[in-house]
């Protein structure tokens, strides 16, 4: 059979391969890449390098869960269950199996992978087959029933108290040579390659002919069911695509912040938190995570500063001290104002603007 | 006389898909208007943007001289149009009457008396008065969908594919019904069925991707074998 | 008629098995909990899942109308009792005015937010599910922190009258009075309901609208005004449920209606959405389960009520009373 020439659809992507070079985008992408490399040399404050940090994983913990209910439309609200069971494996495994060598620690994440993924396909084939809602429904339900599991299986967790493991070989003691880098340090630049890793893979995934599918479910199903694509292995694909990456960053957080408990791991709180940084920074943009998550932690990490002021200033009535004090009610507020004028979030509103500006001809389907 | 009902270059889109792309059709009253089209022309979208169920994105729908389009359905209902939907939209799990009571602008002394008199010429219904809907034949429950419009005043009455479904001599019984009704109302009715559509009919529109392609009366269209051919397949 | 056979015998077997293990006087008290639990989990699941069928909204923030009703209700009870108290005095007739007034003030207070919520929040994103859920979690971050600002973030003790505390003797078993009274106004709100939904125009209408809502409004009714009614009445019913709940556990806090609106959920799930009786038959099941393995192996309880889910979704995945959505 001779191939004439390049059919339109290869013709296309690979005039996008060569743009690819030039667009603005890739070199703001590099440099955010660079930033958080060098941080290290420039910022010498413990604090800034674990906000920093911490950043990283949870933009592509919110990356992840993105690539479900952003790209693949579904509604989950088991997302942080999957991170918890991460950070427990890695924890069981480098602190209960005897002194901590790399060895567990590998163990740890691969248990936690395989955990996760019989359970994502267990709950993605039982639960995929029923209404939306419901579905929402019954991953909020595991989760509580995973989350109060770790609290009541102590002699395995911990319980309420949690796990503190300590990390084998390189990560604890550091590396000794030109650099000079301590344990910490290792831990940074692994755990950031590890992210930086996951990001480029879900940003394949989404962009391969497989995500292009997916988008197509989410957007009619019943029309890509009507064009032959059986949209339930899909969907379960893409979940537990997305629990997996979720469950390596879930092994990644112990590694940094050696304390893994139920409620900082498993609970709502960090549910509501990837929500919040999805929402923030953009559903179905992949890259709104890191908006949202810089943003969220950020301003977590500042606000506390400002709440002595609010004490200070309102120290006479208590009701007005208080309302300076909880700033998750305002959080609560922009929230719900994000989601009524910029359901896109910040990177979908920018993109939309950006598509607006170049004309309608730009705009695809 | 003044047409009942006037659509003038409607577009509807449904999500990204433009559906309507230029419909335009007058009903005169007192008489059956058929609407044809093979299937995914958009008759059925049709009826559901004149009951206000999807807003016209372009185009204007006049009922009686007044326009209607963004109106909410039950604005529009009670200016005295029915609706009878593919697939009757039957509430399964109430009773036969309860169906007729839901239906009822407002319950009172004329309802009562309507249904009293739907009741009469649907017999079955009668029968069947306290049984669950979701328990009645194909047959029965599109009786029921009738009878449902039939118990407000109804000056405009759009049925969409009553014969879907149906066994040919159900069918007739329906026909029959429905021929009692068209001297009391004005009725825009949507079918497949070419047979039933030229026994009822007295003026026809032809959709095809979603814009009218002919209009003329009835019989017209029946007697021409090329026409027939190339919009319906038949 | 032709499912209560399976049902009353799912029900006499779940009544009767535990007592192989436990004795008679024990499983009395247990299944008086039991019933008084699964009741007030009714309250708030009734509301959420008439929501559900008619609207097709997903309400996070109904749990927040819970703790709100509760607060109300103890704002309320605290001043009475303060001005007059009518909670410490043996009088029944005070102490009976005492839950009344609070019952008013939870209702009204839960009812009005709904109100606001349905119109202000939820009406907007109509049909976008993802963005309800957004919107209701948004709304319940925010008045949860408003209850914190208002009344301070810690446990409150919340009074509870003289004669619903401690217990009646009956034959030598020993019957805690305020769950019994929790269960007698449960069967009051459930008989109520359905005399409301089927012997009324209102509620005829109601249940077209979960089957089918378009076809309702083709047929000339307003369904917004039902879709505001149903939601503000489904949010005075929390309310309720938070005030009983604040009295049942004589302790309320900030949180504790995102804490049993999982249980709502799983019961909703349980019983059907849109099925006011599958909420109660699912409440029952739910709280009388938890009650029995909590006393024989109190670890398992929460996984109880999972288990009961999983084997419903299996069975019948529309729920027990599902009208196959």
């Amino acid at each position: 059979m001779s191939a004439p020439g390049l059919t339109p659809v290869q013709a296309a992507r690979a005039a996008e391969r060569r743009d690819r070079w030039r667009s603005p985008i890739l070199y703001l992408r590099l440099a955010v890449v660079l930033a958080w490399a060098l941080l290290p040399a420039v910022g010498p404050s413990f604090q800034l390098l674990d906000l920093a940090l911490k950043i990283a994983l949870f933009a592509t913990l919110a990356a992840s869960y993105d690539v479900v209910i952003g790209y693949t439309g579904i509604v989950s609200f088991g997302h942080a269950m999957f991170f918890g069971f991460g950070a427990y494996a890695v924890a069981l495994a480098v602190g209960r199996l005897g002194a901590p060598t790399y060895g567990h620690l590998v163990l740890g994440f691969l248990a936690g992978i395989a955990v996760s993924g019989v359970v994502a396909i267990v709950v993605g084939a039982f639960s995929l087959r029923i209404k939306a809602i419901f579905f929402a429904m019954i991953t909020l339900a595991f989760a509580e029933f995973a989350l109060i599991l770790a609290v009541q299986w102590g002699a395995l967790t911990g319980g309420e108290d949690g796990l503190s493991p300590k990390l084998p070989g390189v990560f604890a003691a550091g590396a000794p040579g030109a650099f000079g880098l301590s344990g910490r340090l290792v831990t940074y630049y692994t755990l950031l390659a590890i992210c930086l890793g996951l990001f480029l893979l879900m940003s394949r995934f989404v962009h391969s002919p497989l995500g292009r599918t997916l988008q197509a479910i989410r957007d009619n199903e019943l029309r890509a069911e009507a064009l032959g694509y059986r949209t339930f292995a899909f969907q379960l694909m893409a979940t537990s695509f997305g629990s997996v990456v979720a469950t390596v960053l879930g092994g990644g957080y112990a590694m940094w912040v050696r304390y893994v408990n139920p409620e900082s791991t498993l609970g709502i709180p960090i549910m509501l938190d990837v929500l919040l940084m999805v929402i923030i920074g953009g559903i179905g943009t992949l890259h709104g995570g890191v908006v949202g998550a810089a943003i969220l932690l950020s301003a977590r990490t500042l606000l506390p500063n400002l709440r002595g002021l609010g004490g200070s200033l309102f120290a006479g009535s208590e009701i007005l001290q208080r309302l300076s004090e909880r700033w998750l009610l305002y959080f609560g507020i922009l929230f719900v104002l994000v989601v009524f004028f910029f359901p896109r979030g910040v990177l979908g509103t920018l993109r939309e603007a950006a598509a607006r500006r170049r004309g309608p001809a730009a705009r695809g389907t | 006389m003044a047409d009942v009902l006037e659509l003038e270059g409607v577009h509807t889109d449904i999500g990204q898909h433009h559906i309507l792309q230029g419909v335009s059709l007058r009903v005169r009253p007192d008489a059956v208007t058929v609407l044809l089209g093979r299937n995914g022309a958009g008759k059925t979208t049709t009826m559901r943007t004149v009951m206000g169920v999807l807003p016209p994105s372009r185009g204007v729908v006049r009922f009686e001289g007044r326009p209607i389009h963004g109106l909410p359905p039950h604005a529009i209902a009670r200016l005295g149009i029915g609706y009878v939907p593919e697939g009757q939209g039957i509430f399964a799990t109430l009773t036969v009457e309860e169906n007729l009571r839901v239906a009822m602008r407002a319950e009172n002394a004329e309802s009562r008396e309507r249904m009293r008199r739907v009741l009469a010429l649907f017999p079955d219904l009668e029968r069947f008065r306290p049984a669950r809907a979701g328990t009645l034949s194909g047959g029965q429950k599109q009786m029921l969908a009738i009878g449902r419009a039939l118990v407000n005043p109804t000056r405009l009455l759009l049925i969409d594919e009553p014969s879907k479904g149906l066994a040919p001599i159900v069918v007739e019984h329906l026909v029959g019904a429905l021929e009692a009704m068209k001297r009391e109302t004005t009725v825009v009715l949507v079918e497949q069925n070419f047979a039933m559509a030229s026994r009822l009919g007295d003026d026809c529109y032809v959709m095809d991707d979603g814009r009218t392609v002919y209009s003329g009366s009835m019989s017209a269209l029946a007697a021409d074998r090329d026409l027939k051919q190339r919009y319906l397949g038949v | 008629m032709k499912r209560a056979t399976p049902l009353l015998v799912g029900a006499a077997l779940l009544l009767l098995l535990p007592l192989l293990g436990i004795e008679p006087r024990a499983w009395l008290t247990l299944t008086v909990a039991g019933l008084a639990m699964g009741m007030l989990i009714f309250l708030v699941a009734a509301g959420l899942t008439l929501i559900f069928g008619l609207m097709d909204v997903l309400n996070f923030a109904h749990g927040a109308l819970f703790s709100w009703g509760a607060y109300a209700g103890f704002t309320v009870a605290v001043a009475i009792n303060a001005r007059w108290g009518w909670a410490a005095s043996p009088s029944v007739w005070a102490n009976a005015g005492l839950l009344l007034l609070a019952v008013a003030a939870a209702v009204a207070v839960a009812f009005a937010l709904g109100v606001v919520l349905e119109r202000v929040i939820v009406r907007p994103v109509y049909g976008q599910h993802l963005f309800q859920i957004l919107i209701t979690l948004g709304a319940t971050i925010v008045l949860e922190e408003l209850i914190r600002v208002a009344w301070g973030p810690n446990d409150q003790v919340m009074p509870v009258p003289a004669t619903f505390q401690g217990s009646w003797d009956v034959a030598d078993v020993v019957v805690l009075r305020f769950p019994a009274i929790a269960i007698a106004l449960g069967l009051l709100v459930y008989g109520g309901m359905q005399w409301l939904l089927t012997r009324t125009r209102v509620g005829l209408i109601v249940r077209a609208g979960v089957e089918n809502n378009e076809m309702v409004q083709v047929m000339g009714h307003d369904i917004h005004r039902y879709f505001t009614g149903v939601f503000a009445a489904g949010s005075g019913l929390a309310g309720l449920g938070g005030l009983m709940w604040g009295m049942f556990s004589q302790s309320i806090r900030p949180s504790m209606g995102g804490e049993q609106l999982i249980f709502a959920f799983i019961v909703v799930i349980i019983g059907g959405l849109g099925s006011v009786t599958g909420s109660l038959v699912g409440a029952l099941l739910v709280g009388l389960a938890y009650n029995y393995v909590a006393y024989l192996v109190p670890k398992a309880a929460i996984g109880v009520t999972m288990g009961i889910m999983v084997l419903v979704l299996l069975v019948r995945p529309t729920g027990l009373y599902g009208a196959g959505k």
